[in-house]
Parts: C-alpha cells; structure tokens; sequence
C-alpha cells in the first residue's frame, strides 16, 4: 500500500525512492499545533515523514476553527494534540505519532530536539520563538521558524553553523509592545501559507535537497498580495551565533510560561 | 447579524479591519465554486470553510486513491475509493456546519460549465488540465465571473486573479503548450507542501474578492519554485487582441477545449 502512496514524491527526480525512505527514517516535532502547526503537520504527514512528535499545551477552542484545520467542532475542548493526532492517523495510520500535551520552556527544550532530526516553529509568542532558535543554534539542530499575524507572516530556516533569527531580530519584544492574535486577528489562509512553507523547508532540509531559507527570510503580505524573499547576513555580533556570543546556555529564560505562551521570570 | 457562537468562531476575523462583523456577514452569504478537489482544491476548501464562506460548491468527478494522500489532505484512508466530493464535503462540514455544501461528482465540461459556474460568486481553479484551464477561464470570462487561477508543475506553481475586464488566461498563455509537451498528471512528480502554499495563496485571494479587501493578484502572476525557494511577481496586462476578452472577440461562447488544446479523445 505505501509503494503507492507516495508515487508522485518518488517520479521527483529530487527525492525518488532513495528521499522517500529518508522521510520515512525521519523524525520532525512540531512545537505548537496552532494556526502554522496545522498545516505543517497535516504536510508532513502527508510527505511521509516517518515520527512526527506534536507539542501543544492547550485545548481546541471555537475561536481557533477559522485557521487550526485539523480540528474539527467535535474536537472543541480536546487536548490539540490528541486531536490533531486523531485526523493525522486518519490520513496515515503508519506514522508514528508521539503526543506532548506540553509547551516548550528553558527546562525541557533540549529534549524536544534531542529526540528529532528537525523542530518546526508552530508557537505564537516571541520569547518561545527565541528560546526555539537559541536551543537550535547552541544544540546544532534545523529550525524552521515561522510567524503570522493578520494578513501575513514570515519563516525562515536556521541550520547548524548558519545564521539565526537574532542576527534579523536581536531581542524578542517587549509582551506588551506586540499585539496577541486575539487583538489583531487573523485571517486562517494566511496561516495556510507560511505553514506550508515551513512544511516544504523541513521536507528539503530533512533529504538535503534544494536551497532552504537559511541566512534567507520568506515573508508574505496576504493582504498586499506580496511575497518576497530576502537574503541576510550573519550577524559579527549575534548574541548566539557569533564568535562574539553571549548566549552559551539557555540559563538566561525562567523556567515557568504564561498561558499565552510568554515565558515568565 | 452573527449568532454569539458564530461570533466566537469568527472572532479573529472581527478583529481584523478589512473583515469585521460586516464581512464576516458578506463571506457567509457568498457562495465559491472549487473546480478539482485534488492538491490546489484541498486546501482551499479547508481555509475557505474555516473562513465561513456559505456555500461551497465541490466539482469532481474523481474517486479519493491511495496516491492522492501524498498532498490532497481534505481526504483520509476511510475515503478511498468514494467520491473525492463526497468525502471533502463530508471534512468540510465536520469543520464547519455554517457550511452548505453543494457536492457535485461530475467533470466540469463544455455541455455544464455555464450553467455550473453561473451559479456561484466566485469560481477556484483548481483543475490539472490545460483543457480545464482554458474551459473555466472562458465560461467564467463569459458569465463575467472572477476565477482565481493556481496551478502546480513538479517543484513550481502559480497563483493569478482574473477579473472580466482586466485579463485573462488566454492574456496571459494565448495558446495551449502543442500536445505531448507536458506529461500528463499521472506521471508527474510533486512535493506535498507545493499545493498547500498555492492553494492558500488561492483562498486568501478568494477571500479578498468577497471582502473587497487589500490589493488581489490581478494583472500579476505569483510564481514560486520550491527547491530554489523563491517567489518572483511577472506582471501582465489585459491583450487587445484577445479573442476572448479584447476589443474585437471572437470567441463568444464555449468551444472545443479538447480540440483546441488538442487532446486525445
């Protein structure tokens, strides 16, 4: 059965029978099942990819259905992972898939890419977002970063020994200088884009295939219509990559997390 | 005036500007025909029913295989070998019972296209034929619907709007590629995720058109290679000489797009 599900990646001359064994081999946590996890997820599954470990701490609520499509109203107040995990099996029920009702914090971050050959950025706060790529650059692991708001949003990939999100964004903002989703609102489509895109980097990454977004951001305007990628370099003095780093452990973020993802001193 | 569960479901569309309760009003009322419930018409389904557009229309006359799994994820393994619209009006309605669906398990052709198309808002490409391409393009030209265009080869696809008035698909491609150049489908690779951004970029504009919000990718074609990892905007512009939609037409109503695109009966 599997010889035929995945025909159209094996005709790829980009992946063949060789890629598809490797996808299946892989390993991939999605860090928050939300709005940008969805899509990835339901991708990844879709790609084949052999162990998906989905993290989410929160339940589906109504007001999550206009974007996080693997949920469905049977679902409202479930665990999302437990659901999610639901509708994956349904499209493969030969994927491993490894459930965390957990959120991704300074104590328990290393284990999260121990255990994987990539992580992909689902979380929507900034100081998660953070924690991710410093975890990512400090334990030499791929990193697909994405964020949405509103109309659009952005992705980029760090891989071992190349630049990272703080080279682009020193610090994470302020909590209260950004708006939440729940302020600003958010159109699910735009969602659909960036975590589909996060989906094709780790896909790419995973088999060595293609130029991934590294040292490159992809940001997407929905509403302008616009879509560009932008190339940048290392940051001399990033904070975490560098040779001049400051970050050489993760013993700088608390250990506790708000309920809206904010990681508390 | 939405219900207080819809204004829950819809929340994070009432907090967006261009949206509010008024176009979460008009995107209920509207009604999107999706042409091709394959790799574009999947996501476009789940992001337009998560949205809250009204009725959805689904035209396919195909059954759900093993090998579409790979990147159609409105369908699941409980799925196969039934209706492809059968079993995406069934996930659509499980997302969403806002949602009307109008399943309809048969080829959009020469004989039905108008009277199809005629009934619905907006129409989505989402077929993999250049007979099918050139068919909506003229029947929705004809009925002065707007068609949202996408389309996927191997590692690249694109997104376009076409508005009565402001340019076509035969602007845009004059005459079908001869026959034989272009594998047919079946034989082509293609990568899970490459849909996914296509077909959200298809719903995001679908959205935009019933809203009448931001800038639609109207006279500008959206071109994305995924192994390159990039998106580049070619803009073009209504042709005078079309003989569909310039100033002297010669085509006024359907031909036949088999034999125009010279396919083997």
């Amino acid at each position: 059965m599997t010889d035929t599900r995945h025909h159209r990646q094996r005709l790829l001359e980009e992946i063949g029978a060789v890629g598809q064994q490797r996808l299946r081999d892989a390993s991939v946590a999605i860090v928050g099942v939300g709005g940008l996890g969805c899509p990835a997820a339901l991708y990844l599954a879709a790609a084949g990819v052999g162990r998906i470990a989905l993290y989410d701490d929160q339940r589906v609520e109504l007001s999550n259905l206009n974007r996080q499509l693997l949920y469905g109203e049977a679902d409202v107040g479930r665990t999302k992972v437990e659901a999610a995990a639901g509708r994956l099996r349904a499209i493969d029920s030969s994927l491993r898939l490894e459930v965390h009702v957990d959120t991704v914090r300074a104590v328990n971050v290393a284990d999260v890419f121990h255990g994987v050959d990539l992580v992909v950025d689902g979380t929507d706060a900034f100081e998660a977002k953070f924690l991710l790529n410093d975890a990512a650059v400090l334990l030499r692991k791929p990193l697909v970063h994405g964020a949405v708001l509103q109309w659009g949003g952005q992705a980029l990939t760090v891989l071992p020994g190349g630049p990272c999100l703080r080279c682009l964004f020193r610090e994470p903002p302020e909590p209260d200088a950004v708006q939440s989703c729940e302020e600003a609102g958010i159109i699910g489509a735009a969602t659909g884009v960036v975590g589909s895109v996060q989906a094709e980097e780790a896909v790419k990454v995973l088999l060595g295939i293609g130029e991934p977004l590294s040292g490159r951001i992809f940001q997407h305007d929905g509403l302008q219509g616009e879509t560009r990628v932008t190339s940048f370099a290392r940051d001399p003095q990033c904070a975490v990559c560098s040779s001049n780093a400051s970050i050489t452990d993760l013993s700088h973020y608390a250990q506790h997390v708000s309920a809206r993802g904010h990681i508390l001193p | 005036m939405l219900s207080a569960e819809q204004r829950q479901r819809y929340a994070r569309h009432e907090a967006l500007a261009e949206i509010g309760p008024h176009g979460q009003e008009r995107l209920l009322r509207s009604s999107v025909l999706i042409v091709g419930v394959g790799a574009l018409g999947s996501p476009v389904a789940l992001y337009l029913a998560a949205a809250g557009v009204g009725t959805i229309g689904l035209a396919d006359h195909d059954r759900v295989r093993l090998s579409n799994l790979q990147r159609q994820v409105i369908h699941s393994m409980d799925g196969l070998d039934m209706a492809k619209v059968e079993v995406a009006g069934r996930t659509v309605r499980r997302l969403n019972p806002d949602v009307t669906v109008e399943a309809i398990e048969a080829t959009v052709d020469e004989r039905n296209a108008l009277q199809l198309l005629g009934r619905f808002d907006v129409i989505v490409d989402g077929t993999d034929t250049f007979r099918a391409r050139y068919l909506l393009n003229d029947a929705a030209y004809l009925l002065r619907k707007p068609l949202v265009h996408g389309s996927i080869f191997r590692i690249e696809g694109q997104v376009t709007v076409f508005i009565p008035g402001r340019g076509c698909y035969r602007c845009l491609y004059p005459e079908p590629p001869p026959p034989g150049a272009i594998e047919d489908s079946e034989d082509v690779g293609v990568l899970a995720a490459l849909p996914g951004i296509v077909g959200t970029i298809q719903a995001a504009e679908t959205i935009k058109l019933i809203t009448e919000a931001g800038d639609p990718l109207v006279n500008r074609v959206l071109l994305h290679d995924s192994m390159a990892m990039t998106f580049r905007e070619v803009r073009y512009r209504r042709n005078r000489n079309c003989p569909l939609c310039g100033e002297r037409p010669t085509i006024h109503e359907l031909i036949d797009y088999g034999a125009f695109v010279g396919a083997t009966p």
